[in-house]
């Protein structure tokens, strides 16, 4: 096991590598770089900015350099002294701008994929025992809407009604004199009531796809012999239910951790932008428009870095729980 | 087992209910802030009770309540003010007496023009929320703060007032001007504004090669690039003198207005940036301050030029605690909002001895998305905005006033589109032969329907432009073309010279919301003349990259025609190639025509000479502009929407410029 985990590893080194280079190009291909854009910008503001300052500007920001060079800086600051760069457009450490979002996103993700655990386990249990009664069929009538409509959507027409009927404007987790407070308990209580509608946003696509999974998963697994010769020699309905078909319907809960993770700390981007939270989606988005390259390098670097480590798990929870599961390729 | 399902049924619709209670909690709590942020903390119970921001908020607005019912309002006979009053958010903090903050030659403000604003005494307090949607960048938070050397009541250009510089004397030959500067005048941190303060920006960074590689254009004699540099010479303390070899009294306005410049061009606290200097300090005592940084060693440039904060720095993060003579001094820059306080020593007083500004700060929020912005605007969460209201959302903001706000709509100090066909596209021989053609830009022009325009897009709210001949005439302009010898083929479709059908390809970028419907707009207008006009929307990066690389054939954007002094006439869309011949005395570029040059001698005689002659000077290149067509103004006076709180004062009507009652900030103030 310790093998494989360090062979996995290992390999972890020329991907990295490979994912970073591709990042640094892409985020390059659109014309022009981050300076054109500023500079565009308070040009259309009315700003005369001199030849002088944009020359300047360039040094400043090392703009000046070749991409290599560029490249290389970037990378040489990261491994050496764990600095991921600086980002333009907020003129501060890429990590002084990434890890304040962050904690909110892990935040909302987190939440978010409770509340869809708590949702759709207990109705996908009970549609697949009640196939086809009238609660199943609005469950799933319910189930495929969420599917269906998309969440920024949802989001653009809950806050447009919540508005109309009420007058309160959802821009944002939190009131106008907690945005910058520091944290605190009335901070923490001022945040949990706005946390729901994007947790309902965030979590109604995925509970109905994990509704019908676990509908799908079960209705398979009851309609088994073991199921069958277990109901036949008596055992009682509850525990034939929860002791082994309801375990091997969450199993892919367990086998998609790998693409939880990122999904944990990159956020929902669109809905994110819709709702106004402060989240690393919209931080994202916004970096690649203006070419801020140190920031969405950095933060692309890191999701992939997560979504490695997080197959990893994957696998390593599924070798360890399903001994059907072999690894090739390394011996023990 | 039945139970047990139940259970599971009722714990998800328990789960259900906490969600919609949670919302409607969240509504509720909502609704208490929005009072308690409109100015009547009192009353609101805030149902997170007992926390520190919540009550910082009531007391704040308490106390301005407070102050303003004690704040007299006399002021002493023949202008000159006996006593001075200071912002009771001031108080306890350790200051000196208001009128020692105050220079001796304190300014009496009215930034607005005599007959648009009647001017108010107003009361201290309250805090002024703007948002915006782009990190560092609140255009409206910019403009209302930034000072300029010299200033031009409503941004009108006929008067030139002192401002942070107290007054001017130009010489007879406009060769050199003599400048005053305001006694006892204090940077925000209380260290004089002195003479040494402009000897050290002009010597030690205008002229110094590393901090300036290119001087600055409007800073050479002249303003041309054949003109020598401006010479400083320091009289005393508080008196200098910028020579000139040729006369240059359009410098004047430039430092007042042109370009948002603001004072950081001339002025900066030397007492706090020379200990970033190499001349004043050894670059190895500077290397661990540009490491701090994050720049490679020996880049003492760089970390200058990122403590040097300019004017249109002024809103980005790393300003805070850098000297300035702004209303309002950034005190903190997070990721999620800007606070800015008031600066204790800033100079302007109203007639009655009141310190300005009015209002003690302004907090700009930052959202992700211009929208997000509008939905915070209707729903009377921002007491000031300009740069993010368009004139389309009107009819949204006027539904949503009784939420506190007024949606007014004054004048734009831009033209609110201009269409440019590049005269020196250079990959399409054929192209120059026809747009260079004044016949065919004159028949262009009369194809332009304004009135659709007008009511279609602005709802009425522009008038046809004065440069051009208004007069839609398609019979005329069909006329023109015939007679350049463009003929029709079968399909109706005009030929160029070389047979083939000639395309007008427009390309844009999407910087104002109007500028798309307004485009495809003309390409219907200019089908019907038989030419195959196209329209495509291009990022706007992208945009400004062809345009330097002289890519774009034909685009539409706005200009600042309808203020006399920016000198847009030269600006490089309709001919980039003899734009960049004029902007470097013929070094690159292409050589215009005659009457092009003649164009450039005149604007470049108007922006160089005094006020007076400058404006007689654009008469002519507006006459010029008009017979060789060479861009298309077709609208002037469109209208830009600005929201205020319904409850600020000293807003003036519809009859000025937008930006100027944003330029005119500080005297804002909250009525009671």
């Amino acid at each position: 096991m310790i093998n494989f985990i360090s062979y996995r590893l290992l390999q972890l080194i020329p991907l990295l590598i490979a994912i970073s280079i591709i990042v640094f190009v892409i985020i390059q291909l659109p014309p022009g770089d981050f300076l054109t854009n500023y500079i565009q910008q308070l040009k259309l503001s009315g700003n005369d900015v001199s030849e002088s300052a944009i020359l300047n500007l360039k040094q400043e920001y090392g703009l000046d350099k070749s991409l290599i060079v560029q490249y290389v800086y970037w990378i040489k600051d990261m491994v050496l002294h764990g600095n991921m760069g600086r980002s333009f457009q907020y003129n501060m450490p890429v990590a002084d701008v990434i890890w304040p979002r962050l904690g909110l996103t892990v935040t909302i993700s987190l939440i978010s994929l409770i509340f869809v655990w708590l949702i759709s386990i207990p109705i996908g249990i009970y549609s697949a025992t009640h196939q086809y009664s009238v609660l199943d069929y609005v469950f799933t009538f319910i189930g495929f809407i969420g599917v269906a409509v998309p969440g920024f959507l949802m989001a653009l027409v809950l806050v447009y009604f919540i508005f109309m009927e009420t007058g309160v404007s959802i821009t944002g987790l939190f009131s106008q004199a907690y945005v910058d407070a520091p944290w605190s308990m009335a901070k923490i209580m001022d945040m949990l009531p706005r946390l729901v509608l994007p947790v309902i946003v965030i979590g109604m696509a995925s509970a109905a796809s994990l509704i019908r999974v676990t509908r799908g998963m079960l209705l398979d697994e009851l309609s088994k012999q073991y199921v069958i010769t277990a109901r036949a020699k008596g055992v009682s309905e509850g525990k034939l239910l929860f002791k082994y078909p309801v375990r091997m319907a969450i199993n892919p809960l367990i086998s998609t951790i790998g693409w939880t993770l990122p999904a944990l700390i990159s956020g929902e981007v669109i809905v994110s932008i819709v709702l106004n939270l402060q989240t690393t989606g919209p931080m994202l988005l916004k970096a690649l428009m203006t070419q801020d390259m140190y920031l969405c390098g950095s933060f692309i670097l890191v999701t992939s870095v997560i979504t490695v480590l997080g197959t990893l798990l994957s696998d390593i929870l599924l070798a360890a729980i399903d001994p059907r599961i072999r690894f090739g390729g390394v011996g023990e | 087992m039945k139970v047990r399902i139940l259970a599971t049924a009722l714990v998800t619709a328990l789960i259900f209910t906490t969600a919609l209670t949670g919302c409607y909690d969240n509504s509720n709590s909502n609704k208490n802030s929005n009072t308690a942020n409109s100015g009547n903390a009192a009353n609101s119970q805030s149902s997170n009770d007992a926390n520190e921001p919540a009550s910082t908020n009531a007391s704040t607005n308490n106390t301005s309540n407070n102050a303003s019912e004690n704040t007299p309002a006399n002021a002493a006979g023949d202008g000159a003010i006996s006593e001075f009053h200071q912002s009771p958010y001031l108080n306890d903090k350790n200051l000196p007496d208001v009128k020692d903050r105050l220079p001796a030659d304190y300014k009496i403000t009215n930034e607005m023009a005599e007959g648009q604003l009647q001017y108010e005494i107003g009361n201290f307090g309250g805090t002024l929320r703007t948002v915006t949607s782009v990190p560092n960048w609140d255009a409206d938070v910019f403009v209302m703060d930034n000072e300029p050397l010299l200033n031009t009541p409503s941004i009108l250009g006929e008067k030139l007032t002192g401002n942070v510089l107290k007054d001017y004397l130009l010489s007879d030959d406009q060769k050199s001007i003599s400048f005053q500067m305001r006694q006892g005048l204090k940077w925000s941190d209380g260290e004089p504004v002195t003479t040494e303060d402009i000897r050290f920006t002009v010597e030690d960074v205008l002229m110094n090669q590393e901090l300036t590689p290119i001087f600055p254009l409007y800073l050479r004699s002249g303003g041309v690039a054949e003109g020598a540099p401006l010479q400083l010479e320091i009289i005393d303390d508080y008196n200098f003198k910028l020579n000139f070899d040729r006369p240059y009294g359009g410098l004047l306005i430039r430092l007042a207005i042109q370009g948002w410049r603001g004072y950081t061009e001339l002025l900066k606290p030397a007492h706090y940036l020379k200990q970033f200097h190499t001349k004043y300090v050894k670059l190895d005592q500077l290397e661990s301050a540009i490491k701090d940084a994050g720049f490679k060693k020996g880049e003492w440039v760089n970390l200058f030029n990122f403590k040097d904060i300019t004017n249109w720095k002024l809103n980005h993060s790393e300003a805070v605690g850098f000297p300035v003579l702004y209303p309002w001094v950034i005190t903190k820059a997070t990721q999620s909002m800007t606070t800015y306080e008031r600066n204790p020593y800033y100079f302007k007083v109203d007639t009655a001895g009141n310190q300005l500004p009015y209002i003690d700060k302004i907090e700009s929020t930052l959202v992700n998305d211009i929208e997000m912005v509008s939905l915070k605007t209707i729903a009377g969460e921002v007491d000031f905005s300009r740069e993010s209201a368009a004139l389309v959302k009107m009819p949204l903001y006027k539904e949503n006033e009784k939420n506190g706000y007024k949606a007014m709509l004054n004048n734009m100090h831009v033209t609110p589109t201009d269409i440019f066909l590049n005269l020196t596209y250079e990959k399409d021989p054929n192209w120059q032969k026809v747009v260079q053609d004044v016949r065919f830009r004159q028949a262009l022009n009369m194809a332009i329907n304004r009135q659709e325009l007008i009511d279609t897009i602005y709802y009425g709210f522009a008038q046809p432009g004065s440069i051009e001949d208004p007069t839609f005439d398609l019979d005329g302009a069909n006329q023109l073309l015939d007679d350049m010898g463009m003929k029709k083929n079968d399909k109706g479709q005009r030929l160029g010279p070389d047979g083939k059908v000639f395309t007008i390809p427009f390309e844009i970028g999407a910087q104002a919301p109007d500028i798309v419907p307004y485009t495809q707009l003309i390409v219907e207008m200019w089908k019907a003349l038989g030419l195959n006009v196209t329209m495509k929307t291009i990022d706007q990066t992208l945009w400004g990259q062809r345009n330097t690389a002289n890519d774009l054939q034909a685009t539409v954007i706005w200009t600042h025609t309808p203020l006399w002094y920016m000198g847009d006439w030269g600006q490089g869309l309709w001919a980039p190639l003899w734009d960049q011949w004029h902007a470097s005395s013929g070094k690159n570029g292409k050589e215009p025509p005659e009457d092009v040059k003649k164009l450039y001698a005149t604007i470049d005689a108007a922006l160089a000479t005094d006020p007076e002659d400058a404006k007689r000077m654009i008469e002519d290149v507006k006459q010029q502009m008009k017979n060789n067509v060479f861009y298309f103004v077709p609208l002037s006076e469109v209208k830009q929407p600005i929201i205020v709180n319904e409850k600020l004062g000293n807003i003036p009507g519809d009859s000025s410029f937008a930006i100027a009652t944003d330029f005119s900030g500080e005297q804002f103030f909250f009525k009671k």
